[in-house]
């Protein structure tokens, strides 16, 4: 089922976060994973919308990659 | 190609894994933008969403590395919310956020506990002695 708002399914980021870990003993709580998923999306938006305000003072309609380029080491700072 | 027949099914089975991986992100990546797109009439080109999709992917390794060596540090071998509290430690904002989103869930899940016990207490009293095993799905880790 796929909600009205976007957001990242519990189950892949378990998934992708143990996929991650070196050790295999490693687990993550069930309120890990809801809270990393809160996260994820936060980094996600925090990205599109930099990205966003970028184009828009170079007076863009395209959000392009160069943009993203611009705010990345701010936003890699920032999480 | 370097790669002999000695590669075992494993690896190509978690390559696999890693694309398949890969591709959920990006699928979500691109409908956030999307929403984004939408909220501040832009729009995104493929490169972008790509590359965003790329960094988190890559970011995500970078948490959970960080969230594994928190849990080791303190002695555990499952993370907990405590670990992602330290992972938001950064953005003092978001950090005020992660730390109230985490007394919510826990709020939450102290709620539905004792809705619970109050539903089982009123079976056992109803219908006498009858196995209390129920499904265990309040904390257990979703990871295998």
């Amino acid at each position: 089922a796929v909600g009205q708002e976007a957001e990242h399914r519990m189950e892949t980021v378990g998934k992708l976060f143990s996929f991650f870990f070196k050790d295999e003993k490693t687990k993550i709580s069930g309120d890990a994973v809801i809270l990393m998923t809160e996260m994820l999306k936060i980094f996600v938006e925090e990205a599109a919308r930099r990205s966003v305000k970028q184009a828009d003072a170079e007076d863009c309609d395209l959000v392009d990659i160069e943009h993203f380029e611009k705010i990345l080491p701010q936003l890699l700072l920032d999480f | 190609m370097f790669c002999s027949f000695s590669i075992s099914d494993y690896t190509c089975l978690t390559m696999d894994f890693h694309q398949l991986l890969k591709a959920a992100v990006h699928f979500t990546v691109g409908r956030l933008c999307q929403e984004v797109g939408q909220d501040c009439d832009k729009e995104f080109s493929k490169q972008v969403t790509a590359a965003i999709a790329e960094t988190t992917f890559r970011q995500c390794d970078n948490f959970a590395k960080d969230l594994e060596a928190f849990a080791r540090h303190a002695k555990r071998t499952t993370i907990n919310s405590d670990d992602v509290k330290l992972i938001a430690r950064r953005s003092s904002a978001l950090s005020k956020y992660i730390t109230k989103k985490c007394e919510d869930l826990i709020s939450a899940n102290q709620e539905q506990k004792e809705r619970k016990k109050r539903k089982s207490d009123k079976k056992r009293s109803s219908e006498g002695e009858q196995a209390e095993a129920r499904p265990g799905d309040d904390d257990a880790g979703e990871a295998e």
